[in-house]
Parts: C-alpha cells; structure tokens; sequence
C-alpha cells in the first residue's frame, strides 16, 4: 500500500514529518480521513484530535490541536496548527479543573478557552478512532 | 601627572570592563544561536500559511467584517505604526536606528496630513517615544522575551491591532523592525501588516496556478480565509519578533566585540604609559641621587 506524506507544524516547530499510511484530521464540518491519492483539499479545522495510523492501521500517534488547517493533496497533507499536544500527554483531572476555572469567567477570551478545554477533555475521553 | 598608583587603578578597571565584555560576548553569541534555530523553525509555518494565502486571496475582492484585513478599510487617514525594538541596550546602534527610522516615517506621515498613532515593542523604543511623542502612543508591550514565551507574546500583540483595527481606530498598520541578515548586520525594514501586502505574494500566486490544480475547499473559502487572515496577522508579527530577536543578539555580539577589542587596546596603551612613567620615576630618582653625591 502507498504512503502519504504528513507534516504536522506549529508556529514554533515542526512537530511531525514521515510518510504514513492514514490520517485523521478534525475538519470544520467533520472529521476528514487522508488516505494516499487523496484528491485537492483545503479545509480549516475545528479543536479535536489530529491521528496518526501507520500502513498496516496501526495508530502511530495522536495529538490534540486546537484549530489550524489543513492542506491535502495526493501526495501530501499539511496540518498548520495553532498549538499542538501530543494526546496521551494530558491530564485529565487538570483539564477538568481548567474547565471549571474558565467557566466561572465571563468574557470572550475564556469562552474560547473553555470551548477548546471542552473538545481537549472529550478527545481524551472518546475512543473511536483507536483502532480503524 | 598621574601617579602610577592612578595609572594602575584605570588598568584594573579596563581589565574588568574586558571581561564583562567578553562575557556578554559570549552569551550573546549562544543566545544567537538559539534565536536563529526558533526562527528557523517557524518559517515552516509561515511559508506554507502565506502559500495558503495567496492561493485564496484572488477569491476575497472586497467584503466586510474580517477580510478587511485584507482589503483594508478603503481609507488611509489613521496609521499606526509598530516599531520593534530590543529591551535591553548594549547593542550598538540596534535600538536607536529602529527609533530614528521610525521617529522619521512618523514626521514624514504627518506632513503629507496624516494621523499617526504609535504602539511601541519593547522598551527601548518605549522610552524613546515616551519621551518625544507620548501623547501618540496607545498601547505598549514590554518584556516579551519571545524566545521563551514563544507564539503567545505575538498573539497579545495582534489581538490587540485587531481590536483596535476594527473598532475603526486606525487604516493602515506599518511594523519597523530590524530584519536580520546575517549574524553582524541588520537591516531597518518596514512592513505593511494591514491591509494585507500582497504585492509580493501576488507572485507566488502566479506560481500556485500555474503549478497546482484547483482545490476543494471545506467549509468554504470565505470562512477559510476568514480563519486565516487573523492567524496570518499573529503569524507575521510572531516572524518579526524572532527576527528582531536574532539580530538582537547578533547586534550585541559585534557591539561586544568591539568593545572587548577596544578595552584590550585601551590596556595596551595604559600599560605603555604607567612603564614609562615608572621609568621617568626611576630616572628622575637617579638623578637626584648622582646630582646629590656629586655635590659633597
């Protein structure tokens, strides 16, 4: 089976760069699933879980980003990101008491904080995907 | 005439300033080195987020709301500019030609009727303008420190423009910032930052056409762009600040340099006089002492 190229940036480093089998990436209207040959997309994201899956289906890696976008071509997908976790790296009891400290705020700034904390706990929680 | 005891004293503080010097050398240069490695780490980033860009910016030719960003507002009565600076000085003419270039672009604005309104970055250029044009300053950032705090000091930066540029405050938005050539020269650069400078993407437009098929875009491309525009605002001055950053370092390093090599010339000239007028000490000793023998 071919492989697609993936780059995962940041604004301050590239964080991820091989040649994979699937990716999984969190569009605006829906998750979007990247195999090789994969025809011309432009599509910005919402806050969710970006994965990672060698040739053989094997989950790789999985991170959160809180936005970004995401450029798709045959032979390469390039997510731009915002800010990137890697997945098994957050902590959910932390994640709670964030949500419960930005949710006492009102303002704009907190709301969107606290949308992104939202999406953060749910993909820690959900387990679809683990396994295609 | 100084005494040798003076002499020696002014040896011993040069010496000192050397060292200080040499040091400030020495952290400077590793402190290049790392700003070069997280600008160069960013331009990933940038690049592909600009090659986005000018691939959808043919799509938005007038529009309200966020693509004024791009269009721009229709006017350019209101200009603000950004200049960028250092926070600390000790690094040559760094901090002072950002602050004169910007001191004349703001002069220059102002003759041909403009307004112009300023927004310093860091604090030398603060306390510049605190001082000549204080009432035209609306908003400051100091001590970013963007090699360690990273993209979040852009972001308060152009949160804070974009308030700004839509509540009407200003046009046309033009960043002074020392663009970094190499490691001993920098160059005083302005940028347009909004409305959108796409006289140099336009060109790579081109490009992208020529080269690329058409993409499909989800959701659509206004609400893309729209996601866009605002992150490629961050992104541009977060690309400033690393780059004013690393000529930073690399303007206190040859500042340093220099300075060390003078303080070494300095010693050897001090050296020079304090065994000469050791010498005349000597001599006129001798004299003293063969003129006094003679005499009985």
């Amino acid at each position: 089976m071919a492989t697609i190229s993936f780059d995962l940036v940041s604004p301050e480093n590239l964080i991820f760069n091989d040649d994979v089998g699937t990716i999984i990436v969190p569009g605006k209207d829906g998750d979007l699933g990247v195999l090789p040959g994969h025809s011309q997309v432009m599509s910005s994201l919402r806050p969710g879980r970006v994965m990672v899956y060698s040739e053989d289906k094997n989950l790789v890696k999985s991170f959160f980003v809180s936005g970004g976008f995401a450029e798709i071509n045959p032979e390469k997908c390039i997510v731009l990101a915002e800010s990137v976790v890697e997945l098994n790296s957050l902590d959910k009891s932390s994640i709670e008491k964030e949500i419960e400290e930005l949710g006492s705020k009102e303002n704009k700034e907190s709301e969107e904080q606290l949308s992104i904390a939202k999406a953060k706990l749910e993909a820690i929680t959900v387990s679809f995907y683990d396994k295609i | 005439m100084p005494s040798l005891k003076d002499i020696k004293t002014q040896i011993n503080s040069v010496g000192s300033t050397k060292k200080i010097t040499s040091a400030m050398k020495m952290v400077a240069a590793s402190k290049l080195r790392r700003s070069q490695e997280k600008a160069e780490a960013a331009r990933p980033y940038s690049s592909r987020l600009e090659e986005m860009l000018s691939s959808l910016a043919s799509s938005a030719a007038s529009g309200e709301g966020i693509i004024k960003l791009l269009t721009g507002t229709g006017n350019d009565q209101n200009y603000i500019v950004v200049p960028v600076s250092a926070d600390r000085g000790l690094c040559g003419g760094f901090n002072s030609s950002i602050n004169r270039e910007t001191f004349k672009l703001v002069k220059s604005l102002e003759g041909n009727g403009k307004k112009v309104q300023l927004m310093p970055v860091g604090k030398k250029s603060r306390d510049f303008f605190n001082r000549v044009m204080k009432d035209q300053i609306i908003e400051s950032f100091v001590d970013l420190n963007v090699s360690s705090t990273g993209y979040e000091s852009a972001l308060n930066i152009s949160n804070k423009l974009q308030e700004l540029y839509f509540e009407g405050k200003f046009d046309k938005c033009i960043l002074v910032f020392n663009k970094f050539k190499s490691a001993i020269s920098q160059e005083v650069t302005q940028q347009q930052l909004i409305p959108l400078d796409v006289s140099n993407s336009e060109k790579e437009e081109e490009k992208e056409n020529s080269s690329n098929a058409i993409y499909d875009y989800e959701p659509d491309e206004e609400t893309i762009l729209k996601d866009l525009l605002p992150k490629n605002v961050s992104i541009q001055i977060f690309k400033v600040l690393l780059e004013s950053d690393a000529g930073e370092q690399g303007a206190r390093m040859a500042a340093m340099d220099n300075a060390t090599r003078n303080a070494g010339e300095m010693i050897d000239s001090l050296t020079l006089k304090y065994n000469r007028t050791r010498q005349a000490f000597i001599t006129k000793e001798l004299i003293e002492i063969i003129s006094g023998a003679e005499s009985i």
